[in-house]
């Protein structure tokens, strides 16, 4: 049986959640009621054994195994958990925050190498676009006529009358600066090495 | 007003009687009585053991006679505990020409120290002498109310605060927008009594009280009629009532319906929430109050037809509108609420379906006079639903946008009852509550019960979204008890929407200039001490219009505000005539004043500024808008500051610390009850008694410092409504302390509660500490 012992316990799991540089100042975690709202229209909790009314509950009660929850993970952040609260509560930027949290814990990595590649993009082209190591699942998912637009991209947006969306040399320099510059390139390292 | 107040004397001549108290030795154990005797300067100075006995009044009231004189001063306990007594005892002097030293619980117990306390005593005393000189006779005000009452909705609120103020003798106009009176109770159909563990007949209940209404001889009905505008003078109301043409005559109607017969034109009938059609000659419902037909303005094509079966002659197509005047001395709002408007939250996707309904919606289509004569059948197909679900919190408990933060209160139970009636009449019919809380507090809980062992299903979590599948709805929630994501199905689902505060709640109250919540319901003055009271004086609230509430404590709110008016009515209310007095010949009618008034006290009648007695609460911050210096408070007049300050002053020695200490009446008794503590406190201190820190303008503040302050702390309390005014006002006092080279951290402010009495004495401690500190440099 669980007790809630008189002597005062530390609830910190949730000031640490209200203090990280993520959270809106008005997040309401403690104004829920637990009605299941956020549960009711979540597509991760239709398709895992996520539960984002049950995520949010854990924080409040000093739960910190949510932090090593592999099911934080099903989380799509598509907000609609958001959008529905009725109690001015955010699951999905809770859900971030504790993604964080693993992350910074050192077991989050492993969940976010496979999304590494997406840094290197910027690093290489300036801009964010879909990895080469996914084409096969975009394939998969959107068609073959995927590949078709990959290859022709330059020519499409041409007749569009669109200009290249290949940023010239000196602007992929300066944004690789920046990224090396403010730590990111030796985050994307440590997460790499994390394989 | 007194004979004296004829007499034509200066100051300088004025004989005043200074009398002392001993108080049993309360005060003279501490003070030195013999030498504050002798440092008073007055006509006569009398000291006794006990003032406030019969014994005392003797003596004060011979002086009086025998030295002829003018003013007194009785320097015993506080004013809070004895003032009203002296102000008898000095009969045949006008009252108000009394000011009394509070040497009890503002010197000897919070002063052990004899000397120091006799310091003290002499400056109190002083204080007064200076600030009787001043003294005005006064007449208390007492405020007279006119006999009768306009209540604005015909709601169940609204019929029954007019019943109850008719039956009291008050004359009473019931003013309903509507062509008929029973607002939503009449929609209703069934009442859940938790009493009997039964649903009663809303109509059977209503109808002997509307009957009532209609028979009694103080009570007149206006219906289709709105409140065009209301203005408020010296305690009554001149209204502004405006009628739509009812084009019928109301006398000649014999409600036979042949016009909407032959009437062509249809249209959605609202009382049955739109779901059948009337036409544009209609009655409401068939025991409409009163029982005539009327034309709906905007549907009517003046084809005439009516008019050509109407055997009474009743139709009248060029019948014009009227605005009636009225004055009355009190006003009841109770102009109900609306429902919560579905369009903004479209996941539950009212209106593109037909069978997801509203619970009133649901009680039109299960009341006997509604669309299905009372039979539970489908909007879509007329077919009895295999399973109603109900969504709780529509709405309600909603903190997104367009949403209500508050509970609406009576949806628990009403879609409990919607849920018993059906579970009666049809067994087969599964019906499931969608709940976040189940809120049935007191005897509502037998209700519940009830509902549960009829084998209504609860289930715990609030729905996301509705969707459609097939002709089935889909209803998604987690049951958070089960911790599982669910769809039930369902064929008729029913919302239980929000009660937001009607448009002519909104109207009405803007009218009457009456404030609102942030809800925009009507605010009460004090919703604990001061229910159904507005903040303006004279008009009243019950039911709906002042927050969602069933129809149990609407009447209870009704009762209560005719309790109210006629309070007003039969005793009237005397009050302290320590208000704003205006100078019509400097008075330049700027406004400024009725600008910066939340008592809404201050208004122009017949070309002049006026200032209502019963609203004003003399605190003074109109004087700072005046740029003619035409008001004055009586009794806190500048001279009467001006003296009281010097008097508090008066003999300071050169190593001596005065702090002078301006108190409101919260601050007052909190410091009164230092003293009942004996706590004790700086003999620097010298508190004055203020109606509210606007009053403290830089004129007293920089004389005050040049007669010799070395400190200035002004304490108000917090939850006044014209506290935001005072936080500025203070700031603009600093700055006028460093304009004069005096350095502005000798002025203190402080907030006052009277529990919190330990930390005014504290904060006393404090700032004598500081501007000891500042003395040395």
């Amino acid at each position: 049986m669980k007790t809630i012992k008189l002597k005062k316990e530390s609830v910190q799991l949730v000031k640490d959640v209200l203090k990280d540089i993520k959270a809106s100042p008005d997040l309401g975690i403690y104004k829920c009621v637990q009605c299941g709202m956020c549960t009711s229209v979540c597509p991760g909790a239709r398709q895992t054994e996520y539960d984002p009314r049950d995520m949010i509950r854990r924080v409040l009660e000093d739960d910190e195994t949510v932090i090593d929850d592999d099911n934080i993970w099903n989380c799509f952040s598509c907000y609609t958990c958001n959008s529905v609260c009725p109690s001015g509560n955010n699951a999905s930027e809770i859900n971030q925050i504790l993604r964080q949290m693993s992350i910074d814990k050192g077991e989050g990595m492993k969940k976010i190498v496979s999304f590494a590649a997406y840094g290197d993009s910027f690093m290489e082209l300036g801009v964010g676009s879909i990895p080469n190591n996914f084409f096969d699942v975009m394939v998969k998912d959107v068609g073959p006529g995927y590949m078709d637009l990959k290859i022709n991209i330059e020519d499409i947006r041409a007749d569009l009358g669109l200009g290249s969306y290949i940023l010239p040399e000196n602007a992929i320099d300066e944004v690789e600066s920046i990224l090396d510059n403010s730590g990111f390139k030796d985050r994307l390292e440590k997460i790499k090495r994390c394989k | 007003m007194n004979q004296d107040s004829s007499k034509d004397i200066s100051n300088k001549d004025l004989k005043i009687g200074v009398f002392l108290c001993r108080c049993g030795g309360n005060i003279s154990d501490t003070v030195d009585m013999e030498k504050l005797r002798s440092s008073v300067d007055a006509e006569v100075v009398e000291e006794f053991e006990n003032l406030c006995s019969i014994n005392g009044r003797k003596i004060i009231r011979d002086s009086i006679i025998q030295k002829n004189l003018d003013r007194i001063v009785v320097a015993a306990c506080s004013p809070i505990t004895h003032e009203k007594t002296f102000q008898k005892y000095i009969n045949p002097l006008n009252p108000y020409l009394l000011e009394m030293a509070n040497l009890r619980e503002q010197c000897s117990w919070v002063n052990p120290d004899v000397e120091t306390a006799t310091e003290k005593a002499i400056s109190l005393v002083n204080a007064s002498i200076e600030k009787v000189k001043y003294a005005q006779p006064l007449d208390p005000v007492l405020r007279k109310t006119t006999k009768s009452a306009a209540v604005i909705g015909g709601g169940i609120s609204g019929i029954s605060a007019s019943l109850s103020l008719a039956r009291q003798g008050i004359k009473t106009c019931l003013i309903e927008e509507q062509p008929t009176i029973g607002g939503a109770m009449v929609k209703v159909g069934k009442l859940f009594s938790p009493e009997k563990l039964a649903e009663e007949c809303a109509m059977c209940l209503l109808n002997p009280l509307v009957n009532e209404a209609v028979e009694h001889k103080n009570i007149r009905i206006m219906t289709n009629t709105t409140l065009k505008s209301a203005e408020r003078r010296s305690g009554n109301f001149h209204l502004l009532i405006e009628s739509k043409p009812r084009k019928v005559i109301e006398d000649r109607c014999i409600s036979c319906g042949k016009c909407a017969e032959v009437c062509p034109v249809e249209v959605k009938d609202s009382w049955n929430e739109d779901m059948t059609f009337r036409k544009a000659i209609y009655k409401p419902f068939a025991q409409a109050v009163p029982d005539v037909y009327t034309i709906d303005l905007e549907k009517c094509k003046n084809c005439g037809k009516c008019q050509e079966v109407c055997r009474m002659n009743a139709i009248d197509l060029d019948m014009e509108g009227e605005v009636v005047p009225m004055t009355v001395g009190s006003v009841v709002i109770a102009t109900g609420h609306k429902t919560f408007d579905m369009a903004k939250r479209p996941e539950y996707s009212y209106g593109r379906h037909d069978d997801i309904v509203t619970q009133m919606e649901l009680a039109r289509i299960m009341g006997v006079n509604g669309p299905t004569q009372g039979k539970l059948l489908k909007p879509s197909n007329n077919k009895v639903p295999e399973r109603v679900v109900m969504v709780q919190c529509v709405g309600s408990r909603d903190e997104k946008p367009g949403g209500r933060k508050y509970c609406s209160k009576v949806c628990c139970m009403v879609a409990i009852k919607h849920a018993n009636v059906i579970k009666q009449h049809y067994p087969d019919t599964d019906v499931i509550i969608c709940y976040t809380d189940m809120r049935t507090p007191g005897m509502y809980e037998k209700y519940f019960k009830y509902a549960q062992s009829n084998g209504v299903r609860l289930i715990r979590g609030r729905p996301g979204e509705i969707a459609e599948k097939d002709g089935i709805f889909l209803v998604r929630l987690e049951d958070t008890l089960s911790r599982e994501p669910l769809e039930i199905e369902a064929d008729l689902v029913v919302l239980s929407t929000a009660m937001e505060p009607s448009d002519g709640t909104i109207n009405v109250s803007g009218l009457l200039d009456v404030g609102l919540t942030e809800e925009l319901f009507v605010k009460e003055k004090h919703s604990k001490i001061k229910p159904v009271a507005t903040e303006v004086d004279g008009v009243y609230v019950c039911g709906t219009a002042q927050g969602p509430k069933d129809i149990t404590d609407s009447i209870v709110q009704a009762n209560a505000a005719a309790a109210k008016i006629s309070e007003l009515i039969n005793g009237g209310v005397e009050l302290e005539p320590f208000v704003a007095s205006i100078d019509q010949s400097k008075c330049n009618l700027c406004k400024k004043c009725i600008d910066i008034c939340k008592y809404k006290a201050a208004y122009i009648q017949d070309g002049m500024l006026t200032v209502d007695p019963i609203s004003c609460t003399g605190c003074g911050a109109c004087i700072w808008e005046c740029e003619n210096n035409a008001i004055e408070i009586m009794g806190q007049t500048d001279e009467q500051i001006i003296a009281t300050i010097d008097g508090m002053l008066k003999d300071k020695k050169p190593e001596e610390n005065r702090i002078i200490a301006f108190l409101d009446s919260v601050g007052y008794v909190s410091a009164d009850n230092i003293g009942i503590n004996k706590i004790s406190v700086p003999s620097s201190v010298r508190i004055i008694k203020i109606p509210s820190m606007n009053r403290i303008m830089p004129k007293h503040i920089l004389h005050a410092f040049k007669m010799g302050a070395d400190g200035i702390i002004m304490g108000e309390y917090p939850y006044n409504p014209m506290y935001s005014r005072t936080k500025e006002k203070i700031a603009g006092l600093k700055e006028e302390l460093v304009k004069n080279n005096i350095n502005p951290d000798r002025l203190a402010f402080y907030k006052v509660y009277i529990p919190y009495f330990r930390g005014l004495a504290n904060k006393f401690k404090e700032f004598d500490g500081e501007i000891t500190c500042l003395e040395k440099g």
